[in-house]
């Protein structure tokens, strides 16, 4: 099962995601993708590892290049986030853009049972952008507009409860 | 009339070209996009709202999701944005609110 969850900063998608991903079975990682920089970067990472503690998540971090990722088949994977992921291949060196996005998330696809990405809303405040923020969004929205395409299920969360846009929950 | 709203590049006309068979030359005939740019140049939203209204099809992108801008122009044009959006969306017979290119329904049902 492919699951897309997109929120604005803060809205509970995580939580939701890691719930609904404890309801798949099969061996669960968190596929972290965000590189903590500097202690705020490490206070998020921190809040997000007390989050899922005892949980039986196995954490991976990739910031880059999900296709050389050996991924286990049948693994429950939990990706988090999306943004991050597409900031990286968009702007640190050999990230290969949004294109590289799509085909790591293709090659988890092929190996995994089950994958739950965690993605950001970054497109309802404004249109006063420009340059490298505004490629950025247009990049993101078109990465989240594929995987909506391809996902079995697509569940936006607002104030921590979901509003289901596709598929059923399970 | 179909309002439709939704994020920035959350693939709303594809949708409605979509949905309702159209080339985008149909759409650009049979539809106004971007209309929460014209909020901001008008004195008087319901007669903005009233004239768009007589369209087929009425397409904004949601602004108003950020932090209040500091600069009181930008923060009048979100405002009158959001505002002309609620005037449509009383109008429309259908609102759908596209995200990630999936629609949802807000009001009233999808033309077959």
């Amino acid at each position: 099962m492919f699951t897309l969850v997109i929120g604005g900063a803060a809205s509970g998608k995580s939580e939701f995601a890691e719930g609904h991903a404890l309801k798949l079975p099969g061996r669960r990682v968190y596929l972290a993708t965000m590189e903590p920089f500097g202690a705020e970067g490490r206070g998020r990472v921190e809040r997000h590892r007390c989050q899922r503690a005892g949980k039986g998540f196995e954490t991976v971090e990739r910031y880059t290049d999900l296709r050389g990722l050996e991924t286990l088949p049948g693994t429950n994977i939990l990706l988090e986030c999306l943004g991050n992921l597409t900031a990286n291949a968009l702007y640190s060196h050999q990230g290969g853009g949004a294109q590289a996005v799509l085909d790591g998330i293709g090659h988890l696809l092929s190996r995994s049972a089950h994958l739950t990405i965690v993605t950001n809303e970054v497109c309802s405040g404004g249109t006063d952008y420009a340059g490298d923020t505004l490629t950025y969004m247009q990049e993101l929205a078109r990465v989240n507009r594929v995987l909506a395409a391809w996902a079995d299920l697509v569940v936006e969360v607002v104030c921590g409860l979901p509003n289901v846009l596709k598929g059923v929950p399970v | 009339m179909i309002f439709v709203t939704g994020p920035l590049f959350s693939g709303k006309r594809n949708y409605v070209c979509q949905t309702l068979g159209l080339s985008r030359e149909e759409l650009a005939q049979r539809a106004v996009w971007d209309v929460q740019d014209l909020a901001a140049d008008t004195s008087d939203l319901e007669e903005l709202a009233e004239k768009l209204s007589a369209c087929e099809i009425v397409i904004a992108s949601e602004i108003g999701g950020g932090v209040v801008p500091i600069d009181p122009e930008e923060r009048a044009a979100r405002e009158a944005a959001g505002r002309l959006a609620c005037l449509l969306a009383v109008q429309a017979e259908t609102v759908v609110r596209v995200v990630c290119g999936l629609p949802q329904v807000l009001k009233g049902e999808l033309p077959c």
